[in-house]
Parts: C-alpha cells; sequence; structure tokens
C-alpha cells in the first residue's frame, strides 16, 4: 500500500527518542538465540539477562550504549517517560558491551500496563568519557523521566549511530483450567 | 545481518509445484481464482496427508476434495478475501462499495467486539490485534476521542454508553485536552506485526497518538 516507511520511523522512535538520523554502524542484538528486529516481541522472562549486543567498527572507536522504555509507565500516559534500563559507555568497537564500563546496570522489561516499546541506542564517542560510578542496583527511583536527547547533548554525542526496538508486554499467569470439570452434553435432539 | 530489516514481512505464500495429477482429476471444476488461492492454501495439508499415507494415493487424493469445501469456508474467514460476491451474485475482485467491515460476525457481536477493543485501547494506549480489525477500531476509537474533547455531559453520557469501563471514560475525558487538544484527527496509529502463528492472520499494533 504506501511505500517502505522505516520501522523506526513507524514506530515512532525516530520521534519520541532521538531525531532523525542516518544509521552507520550495524549493531546486532540478541537474547538467547532469538536475534531481535525492529518491533518484534519479546517475553519479559527472556529478556532478564542482559542481551548479546554485537557492534561492528574498529576498535579505536569508542561507543555509548542507552536502552530505554519510552513508554513507562503506560503507553496511553507516558509520565515517566523514559526509564532507563541500561547504559554502557566506553565501548570499543567490534565488541560488545560487557567490555565497557557500565554506569546504569540492565534492568530487564517490565512492563505494567499496555505493550511497551524498548529502544536500544548506540552513540558514537569522540573521546573517552569518565562516567559517574555506577548505580547501586536497587536505585529504581532514579532511572526515570531520562532523555535521551538530553543527555546526548550533555556529553556531546551527537546523532545516534545505530537504533533499534522491540515491544513487550506483561505476561499472563497461566492458570490453572479445570480440565476434569462437568459438561452437560445436549442430548435431546435425538428423536 | 542487516541492523534495519523491515517490520512486516511479506506473506510468503509460495506457489510450490506441487505434482499432483491424480488428485487434479479428481477436484471438482472451480472458478479460477479461488481454485487457484484455495488449493495453494491447502496444498501443505494435501502434501502432509499424502506423504504420511504413502501407498493409498489415490485415496487421500479424494479424501482433501471433500476438505476443499470446508477449507475455503474457514480459509477465507481467516485471510483476506481476494474477491467478494455483491449484490447481483457476481464475484468481484475490487473493494467496489464496500462501505461496513462485517468481520465476519452478525451485528451485534460485531459492535460488541469493536466496543471491547476500543475500551481495551483506551485502557492499555496500545493493543495488538488483527489487521482488519485494527483498521475497523480506528473510527469508534476516534470518535471517542472527538466526544472526550467536547467534554459536555450529553458527550459523556454517549461515551459511557459505548465503552464498557466507566473510569476509562473519566480518565479520558480528564486528559484528552492537553494530549489532543491541538491535533485534529488521526488519534490512531497502525503498526503492522509479524502473523499470528496459529492461524497466520495479519497482526498489528494500534495506539494511540
Amino acid at each position: 500500500m504506501a511505500a517502505h516507511v522505516d520501522p523506526l520511523v513507524m514506530g515512532r522512535v525516530i520521534g519520541d527518542v532521538v531525531d532523525l538520523f542516518v544509521p552507520t554502524v550495524p549493531m546486532s542484538v540478541r537474547f538467547g538465540i532469538r536475534d531481535l528486529t525492529n518491533g518484534c516481541e519479546i517475553k519479559p522472562s527472556i529478556a532478564v539477562d542482559p542481551p548479546a549486543v554485537q557492534i561492528a567498527g574498529r576498535a579505536s572507536d569508542l561507543f555509548t550504549l542507552v536502552m530505554t522504555d519510552p513508554d513507562a509507565p503506560s503507553p496511553s500516559e507516558p509520565s515517566l517517560r523514559e526509564m532507563l534500563q541500561w547504559l554502557v559507555v566506553n565501548i570499543p568497537g567490534g565488541t560488545d558491551p560487557s567490555q565497557g564500563q557500565v554506569v546504569v546496570p540492565y534492568m530487564g522489561p517490565r512492563p505494567t500496563v499496555g505493550i511497551h516499546r524498548y529502544v536500544m541506542v548506540l552513540f558514537q564517542q569522540k573521546a573517552p568519557m569518565n562516567p559517574p560510578p555506577a548505580l547501586a542496583p536497587g536505585s529504581d527511583a532514579a532511572r526515570v523521566r531520562f532523555t535521551t536527547r538530553a543527555f546526548s547533548e550533555r556529553h556531546q554525542l551527537g546523532l545516534p549511530v545505530a537504533a533499534m526496538y522491540f515491544n513487550a508486554q506483561k505476561e499472563p499467569v497461566s492458570r490453572r483450567r479445570n480440565y476434569g470439570g462437568c459438561s452437560t452434553s445436549s442430548a435431546g435432539r435425538w428423536a | 545481518m542487516a541492523a534495519f530489516p523491515s517490520a512486516s514481512p511479506s506473506p510468503a505464500i509460495s506457489a510450490s509445484t506441487w505434482r499432483m495429477g491424480s488428485l487434479r482429476a479428481a477436484l471438482p471444476t472451480l472458478r479460477p481464482s479461488p481454485a487457484g488461492r484455495l488449493r495453494s492454501s491447502f496444498a501443505p495439508a494435501a502434501a502432509a496427508t499424502a506423504a504420511s499415507v504413502g501407498c493409498l494415493g489415490s485415496f487421500s487424493g479424494l479424501a482433501p476434495v471433500s476438505n476443499l469445501l470446508s477449507l475455503g469456508a474457514e480459509n477465507s474467514s481467516f485471510e483476506q478475501r481476494l474477491f467478494s460476491v455483491d449484490a447481483r451474485g457476481r464475484i468481484v475482485a475490487m473493494r467496489h462499495g464496500r462501505r461496513v467491515p462485517k468481520l465476519n460476525r452478525p451485528p451485534d457481536q460485531r459492535k460488541a467486539l469493536l466496543r471491547g477493543l476500543t475500551t481495551q485501547l483506551l485502557k492499555h494506549g496500545r493493543i495488538k490485534t488483527t489487521r482488519p480489525r485494527a483498521k475497523a477500531m480506528r473510527k469508534y476509537v476516534e470518535k471517542m476521542i472527538t466526544l472526550a474533547k467536547d467534554g459536555s455531559l450529553h458527550k459523556r453520557r454517549q461515551a459511557l454508553a459505548f465503552i464498557y469501563e466507566k473510569h476509562v471514560v473519566h480518565a479520558l475525558f480528564a486528559e484528552v485536552a492537553d494530549r489532543y487538544g491541538e491535533r485534529e484527527g488521526g488519534y490512531t496509529r497502525i503498526i503492522p506485526t509479524f502473523p499470528r502463528r496459529g492461524d497466520n492472520a495479519p497482526m498489528a499494533y494500534i495506539e494511540l497518538v
């Protein structure tokens, strides 16, 4: 029907989280054996651990990875936009975030109401950054009301070089069905 | 691989070269367009039955014939219809004159479905449903938001008559001014996504802009 729209524009990642940019660095994200594509649905139970992110590039380049949830606490009322899930700086090119310095430890997706988008943005650093000491794991209150644009401006990171997002919603609690229950069969029509 | 693959893959209906000479002879003569679509859609199922039944090749050739007519009915309810029947009983491939999406339901059930879907969308902000339902929903969601923009008591009561949960209505009326005050129409967005595993129904996210 319409011409092919960039999935980041279609999912309003460009617009809500970042500005329009040209992706220059290929980045691939994987949860276990599941490769991520833009807009795919991930269950929070498999996203508990940090994903394996593969960043291309030379080893002399340094990258910053930001993962946020722009739909906190609910997509219809994102009053806590955005919630910071993960922040790693000084990642050398061609490796993954375990080689960088973790500023904010990874927190798995916890969508309370509705379907949330989880956005991973990659910036290229011009110089090694001096990050503050890593946040304690219990301080969730410090993660809310984060703005990726303001962060990028404050540290002169410029436009992102790669971005990707996925969706997650609360998994329904499996209820045990009563399989041996009574079921009246309609046997009245056999005239 | 590529960092930005398309979010909505094109449905790959592979026209498999399925050598079913005996089966084709056993098929009743149908019109070309539905038969082409139906054959390609049930060919994988017939392939499974024919392969499993080995020596009873002619028997399995007959069995799908009775499935053909029932498969045609249920397949067309799940997939997008490529053709429809107009008032004169002729088959039409285009959308001429189709005004209301019927969603394969009688009118009362259709209204209830749309009421439920709009309630859930206004409650959660983003829901995932089939593409035809998402497209049919837009009208009612935007109608509700327009009622909320007006804000008078009469409009509030009209909204309460449509939406199943009254706290959703009150929340909507409270916050619509700062959310959609300047926006004229177009309060929803539909993002197609991967098809559903059970029946390959094309799915879409619909969200409030």
